[in-house]
């Protein structure tokens, strides 16, 4: 069967055909659809995580007992689950055991462009590197044989241009899981230091083994002098510069970038590396004594992800060829910016408008985190984003730091996923920062995955700790303002509060409400009421809501979703409903 | 030979939607396919840059700059934004509509104007007026993916449900009522 494919969805086929029986994940960009495709095979064990360590662990536990199993993740997300993947690689494993990064070139959609392929390295974990759909599927099929074998888990290494890519892919029917069941091996699974220092010694021979075994994963294409050796999706481009600048070369694709195949080194004394990311090809290249020209040296950038032209300029330059590039025509006006905002009616956008009100002149500073809320950087409240739970965690280090007022902003999802040992430390040591949990019920940043926030309530969590907890509705944004005052009174006695701020994401009501056939109330200006204040459009900042060359507001009626938010801060009543707000509020609640 | 396709428009447009049915098309016709897409921060209401490359044998999946052989955008502030993917003689072509951007006020018809006397091989196509006449903006994709096939050489993607058939054929018309563009 021949299908248009995502990258993600050929991996999460490969992994069926390969017989996955254990499949975990935390939703992250460009590696979400990985698990999403994998959700609607019921026989298999498939689960959204609370963070990418506790992904890690189910699939590493189940692949010990002997299961085929798979963990998927963002770039970043290897960095949460890099204390097990260290391990992972002394114990090895029985079942295959798949590590799955997406990693994020150009960052469209991430906070820094770690090359994944270093952990590779420096746990001494193989990785695949596929370069389109096509042969991520194969690739995603046949490493729970390649792991079996070694008796090691394997990491695939995506890239943002090969997990959202469609393409043609061939499919084959899906195998029947693999189970399996844990047998005791004390010297091998228990690492205390007597035991690891046997494993350490086996670690490093089974690397020098393992050299030979990516040899195998070599393909050599054309012929001649020039010698192109590259990986992944570096290839593609590889291929198409080849043609364009007429050379005739000899192209080295390595399926296996890390450890670099001792046979590489065979080939030529001189080569030309293209390769996705930071240079890993090449600097095992040149430990292993060839001449390389590639990003070492600038043949190629350092940064941003590659493209026909940038390959094309780079193998240009390492030959000495002259290169002509496409010189990009100029617009006939200046496109003005449009930064991503948050959804029009997103209750997130209430919270941020309620927390400026509630800390008027009091200058906080805002304490960010990832997900949908870094976009409250357009309101100017996301003073800081690092990483996961940075909100909570570095929030906190400021607090202490200068006695300073720190408002932490953090979503429902992050905050099983990061906050929670968090809130021991501010506890305990009683850190007066405001943290605010924007819970709309869903990893809504990725696409709307299940966030474990109705199973496990934040402030059952945050009560049990013995943090004083109130809770909001942010599109009643008069009556939040107050209770949020409230919590500010706690602040003030110089001790820690949390705000929980729940509405479900506006995404999933909509969607929810289309497919019922609910239609919700649509907000319209009274042209005389309205005088051009702007607090719609540059305080609450909607996006639904822009404004006018005569500053009057204009709602556009096919973004509007009925949230009145704007209704509610105008003090001119210029917001006009069409159709009921109370019982579109209360469907949406249960969204 | 691949044919470099860039499309753009806001996040909610379908912009997605589009290039996988130009991909769908492409690949009924036994073509080799990839479509490049970004998803994430592009959906909030973010300008949305879909490249799709078709051709007997196609391997980069991106298009870089000044490579676009064309340009096809459900919004006109977006398509001056990916004017410099275009190609010398590449084709242009645009929905007449402005979704307007935050802090700057753009005039529907001043833009279009623009657009149309700086780039020589320029379509202007009312999908969004078409799509609101079939009773929902919704379908401004679709009318666009009739108006663009034939400029394509591809056909209908078999994937389309009755209502988005209709609107390919409401697009498909408004190409035949518009005069070529490399005049």
């Amino acid at each position: 069967m021949r299908l248009l494919l995502l990258g993600n969805e050929a991996i999460a086929y490969g992994a069926l055909s390969g017989g996955v029986a254990v499949a975990t994940a935390y939703p992250g960009t460009p590696s979400t659809e990985i698990l999403e495709t994998l959700e609607e095979f019921k026989d298999r064990f498939v689960h959204w995580a609370a963070n990418e360590k506790t992904a890690f662990e189910l699939a590493y536990g189940a692949a010990l007992a002997g299961a085929r199993a798979l963990t998927a993740m963002k770039h970043v997300g290897l960095n949460v689950a890099a204390d097990p993947l260290h391990s992972a690689a002394y114990t090895g494993v029985e079942g295959g055991f798949l590590i799955i990064t997406a990693d994020d070139p150009g960052m469209h959609s991430s906070q820094n462009e770690q090359d994944t392929r270093w952990y590779g390295l420096q746990s001494y974990v193989p990785v695949l590197e596929p370069g389109d759909p096509a042969e991520a599927y194969k690739m995603a099929k046949a490493a729970f044989e390649l792991s079996e074998r070694l008796k090691h888990p394997v990491m695939l290494r995506s890239v943002t241009r090969v997990s959202h890519v469609r393409a043609p892919v061939e499919l084959e029917p899906p195998a029947p899981p693999k189970w399996g069941r844990f047998t005791r091996d004390v010297k091998r699974f228990n690492l205390v230091p007597a035991n690891a220092r046997e494993r350490r010694k086996e670690l490093v021979e089974k690397w020098e083994k393992m050299r030979d075994v990516a040899g195998e994963y070599v393909a050599v294409e054309g012929a001649g002098d020039v010698v192109v050796i590259t990986s992944g999706v570096a290839y593609n481009y590889v291929k198409e510069a080849v043609r364009r600048l007429g050379i005739v070369a000899t192209v080295v694709k390595l399926g296996i970038s890390v450890p670099a195949p001792r046979k590489v080194a065979e080939l030529a004394k001189s080569v030309i590396v293209v390769e996705e990311g930071d240079p890993v090809v090449e600097f095992q290249l040149r430990a292993m004594g060839v001449a390389t020209k590639g990003k070492l040296d600038g043949y190629f950038p350092k940064y941003g992800e590659l493209d026909i032209g940038k390959v094309t300029a780079g193998l240009a330059k390492a030959l000495d060829l002259p290169y002509d590039p496409p010189r990009p025509p100029k617009p006939p006006m200046e496109p003005a910016p449009r930064p991503p905002a948050l959804c029009p009616g997103c209750p997130h956008m209430g919270t941020f408008y309620i927390l400026r009100l509630a800390t008027a002149g009091l200058n906080p500073v805002w304490s960010g985190d990832i997900g949908c809320y870094s976009l409250g950087i357009n309101m100017g409240q996301q003073d800081l984003i690092t990483h996961m739970g940075s909100s909570v965690g570095l929030g906190a280090g400021i607090a202490v730091a200068g006695r300073q007022f720190v408002v932490a902003t953090v979503g429902d999802s992050t905050f099983y996923h990061a906050v929670l040992p968090q809130l021991v430390d501010v506890s305990t040591r009683s850190i007066p920062i405001l943290i605010v949990v924007m819970d709309n019920a869903y990893t809504a940043m990725t696409g709307g995955q299940p966030s474990p926030s109705r199973a496990v309530p934040v402030e059952k969590i945050t009560e049990a700790l013995g943090l004083p907890t109130f809770v909001i509705d942010p599109v009643d944004i008069k009556r939040s303002v107050e209770v949020v005052k409230k919590a500010m009174e706690v602040i003030k006695a110089g001790k820690p509060a949390v705000v929980v701020s729940r509405r479900p994401c506006t995404l999933v009501a909509a969607r929810k409400a289309r497919r019922a056939g609910v239609q919700w109330p649509r907000y319209r200006i009274d042209p005389d009421k309205c005088t051009g204040c702007g607090i719609c459009y540059n305080l609450l900042r909607c996006s639904a809501i822009s404004k006018r060359p005569d500053k009057k507001a204009y709602v556009d009626p096919a973004l509007c979703v009925g949230c009145g938010m704007c209704a509610e801060v105008c003090p001119f009543g210029a917001f006009v409903p069409e159709g009921r707000r109370d019982r579109w509020l209360e469907l949406w609640q249960q969204a | 030979m691949a044919t470099s396709i860039v499309v753009v428009g806001v996040g909610g447009q379908g912009v997605l939607t589009l290039a996988k049915w130009i991909g769908e098309a492409a690949m009924t016709e036994g073509y080799d396919v990839r479509i490049a897409e970004i998803h994430g921060m592009s959906q909030r209401g973010g300008s949305v840059e879909v490249h799709v490359r078709f051709g007997r044998e196609v391997y980069a999946p991106i298009v870089e700059e000044g490579g676009a052989d064309f340009v096809i955008a459900l919004e006109a502030v977006e398509a001056l934004r990916a004017f410099r993917y275009l190609k010398p003689g590449g084709v242009l072509v645009v929905n007449r509509r402005v979704i307007q951007p935050p802090g700057r006020w753009y005039d529907l018809g001043e833009v279009i104007e623009a657009i149309r006397t700086s780039w020589p091989k320029t379509y202007i196509a009312p999908c969004y007026d078409v799509a609101l006449g079939l009773g929902s903006a919704l379908y401004e994709n679709s009318v666009m993916l009739g108006f663009v096939s034939q400029l394509l050489g591809l056909p209908m993607p078999p994937s389309l449900d009755e209502k988005n058939r209709a609107a390919f054929h409401r697009g498909a018309q408004l190409l035949q009522n518009t005069p070529p563009a490399d005049q």
